[in-house]
């Protein structure tokens, strides 16, 4: 079987308070293998990031911004959702596969939602990892 | 499990909580705490096409031939509007009370900016427009309601040229100027309505500067929340519907009123502190709001404004596009550049967030506290770690 990879979380500091959730490796203490970076806004975010992190070894990458209307720089959330999804410059190269990556849009108080998609999407990836070594 | 609530955090009470119910049954998409800014733009609409109804009818005279069965000044005419005109108390009331709902409006904007955390260091222009618009908007409210021409407008003529009257030097001008002449006569009026209906077309030009620093404002609510606002509105006509008054009598000195809480309240500081108490507090309380973006009272770090890679910059035009504070300008590229435009941060506009770190596809731009490089490796070393 292969090695269990890690989840990378790339967070806005002012989305979700994830800060009592996480040990001092930056990983998800309640989710071992989700690991968390913190920018000061979502819209920091770039697509090229989240492809190096699938190019340097991660199993998939959680983008969390906050709630789609209420970003304290404005429209930070909206425009990385953009470039997700391929509405706005610059987009997310069509190789990396589109499953292997979460948007999250949580408001400070949404917590429990955090840990609880993480941990779905964890194993979610997990199975895939499973599943495509199987194959190839 | 339902988390513990904080402290002493009014906010979290406040906004978080509702904000949390809200988009559980409506989606963020319509929840009115997200609009905040929008709303009192679109009451504005509101009231502009309301008040051009009015506006068709009303005769801003106070001609006083009493008695005279058809006498024509001010008051008969919003009578006429309100019991002759088919649905004129529906347009009235309801001008009256968008006025009102402006006021709510503005007030939620400006808590909520305020607990956000939404109104200082690179946004100290949209507070200070903010406060300059609050204070236009309750003075073309109180001029509504001179404009009616009953006994409370009498008495709030009086009142306000007493205030007037009581400002050293240039007291007297004012008053001369407000009532249009040395008393109330016929130009007094006019003088009203040129102020209301003046002061509401400069409420753009001002908006226009409220507006100026941000890219996309936020100016329209979705039109669900409009027709809700609306039929708020309707139904507030429909309980509440304005009650008849007397006409003004310059002969006569009325000495009571009902008042609008909304819009009056400075009327009630002035007959319980007096004219100079009156000032006083005005002015206090304007210093206040404009005193609250100034830096020193939150001990915060200056802004680390984005900086450009002067060498890796294209000239593509993505990131001053998608900055949200204007603050990124393309200039002509040095000479001997192969691209033609340069991106440049406007120091003092930057907020620090970055989206032009996630819009830049050259890594040409970089926040001095967290550079692209310094995330890649991070995220390396966090996939690394075991």
């Amino acid at each position: 079987m292969a090695e269990e990879r890690t989840v990378i979380t790339l967070i806005c500091e002012r989305a979700a308070d994830i800060n009592n959730l996480i040990n001092d490796k930056d990983e998800v203490t309640d989710a071992p293998g989700v690991k968390v970076l913190k920018f000061p806004c979502s819209g920091m975010i770039q697509p090229l990031m989240v492809e190096q992190a699938m190019k340097a070894g991660a199993a998939g990458v959680i983008v969390c911004g906050c709630q789609i209307g209420d970003c304290y720089y404005r429209e930070g959330n909206k425009m990385i959702r953009e470039r997700l999804l391929g509405e706005r410059p610059p987009g997310l190269k069509k190789t990396v596969d589109r499953k292997r990556v979460l948007a999250l849009w949580l408001s400070k108080p949404q917590k429990d939602r955090f840990l609880s998609e993480a941990k779905e999407f964890l194993s979610v990836v997990r199975r895939l990892d499973i599943e495509e070594s199987k194959k190839g | 499990m339902q988390e513990k609530m904080e402290k002493s955090n009014i906010f979290h009470t406040l906004f978080l909580e509702p904000e949390k119910l809200i988009n559980k049954v409506v989606t963020s998409k319509y929840n009115p705490l997200y609009y905040h800014g929008a709303l009192p733009q679109f009451i504005m609409y509101v009231l502009f096409l309301s008040g051009l109804l009015l506006f068709a009818y009303y005769v801003p005279t106070v001609d006083n031939a009493y008695f005279s069965k058809n006498l024509i000044n001010a008051f008969t005419s919003v009578d006429y509007i309100t019991n002759t005109i088919p649905f004129g108390a529906v347009v009235r009331a309801m001008h009256r009370y968008a006025g009102d709902a402006m006021v709510i409006a503005i007030l939620l904007h400006m808590v909520r900016v305020w607990f956000t955390d939404r109104f200082r260091q690179y946004r100290w222009v949209q507070w200070l427009s903010g406060v300059v618009l609050l204070l236009m908007v309750m003075f073309i409210g109180q001029t509504g309601y001179y404009l009616i021409w009953d006994e409370r407008s009498l008495l709030l003529t009086r009142m306000t040229v007493s205030a007037f009257e009581a400002v050293p030097v240039i007291g007297e001008p004012l008053k001369h100027w407000f009532l249009n002449g040395r008393n109330i006569t016929n130009l007094t009026l006019s003088n009203y309505l040129f102020i209301h209906i003046g002061l509401s077309f400069s409420l753009l030009f001002a908006l226009w500067i409220h507006y100026v620093r941000m890219t996309r404002p936020v100016i329209t609510p979705p039109p669900a929340l409009n027709y809700l606002l609306v039929a708020l509105i309707l139904v507030a006509v429909y309980l509440f519907p304005i009650t008849e008054t007397k006409m003004a009598d310059l002969n006569l000195q009325p000495t009571n009123m009902e008042i609008d809480w909304f819009f009056l309240w400075p009327y009630w500081v002035l007959s319980s502190a007096g004219a100079g108490g009156y000032w006083f507090w005005i002015t206090v309380l304007l210093a206040v709001l404009c005193l609250i973006p100034l830096p020193m009272f939150y001990g915060s770090k200056a802004v680390e404004a984005a900086e450009v890679v002067t060498n890796k910059c294209t000239g593509c035009r993505l990131c001053s596009l998608d900055c949200p504070y204007q603050a990124i300008e393309m200039v002509p590229a040095p000479a001997g550049s192969r691209f033609k435009l340069l991106a440049t941060v406007k120091a003092y506009r930057c907020s620090g967030c970055g989206v032009c770190v996630g819009a830049c596809a050259f890594d040409a731009i970089d926040l001095p506290d967290l550079p692209d490089a310094q995330v890649n490796l991070k995220i390396k070393e966090l996939l690394e770690a075991k």
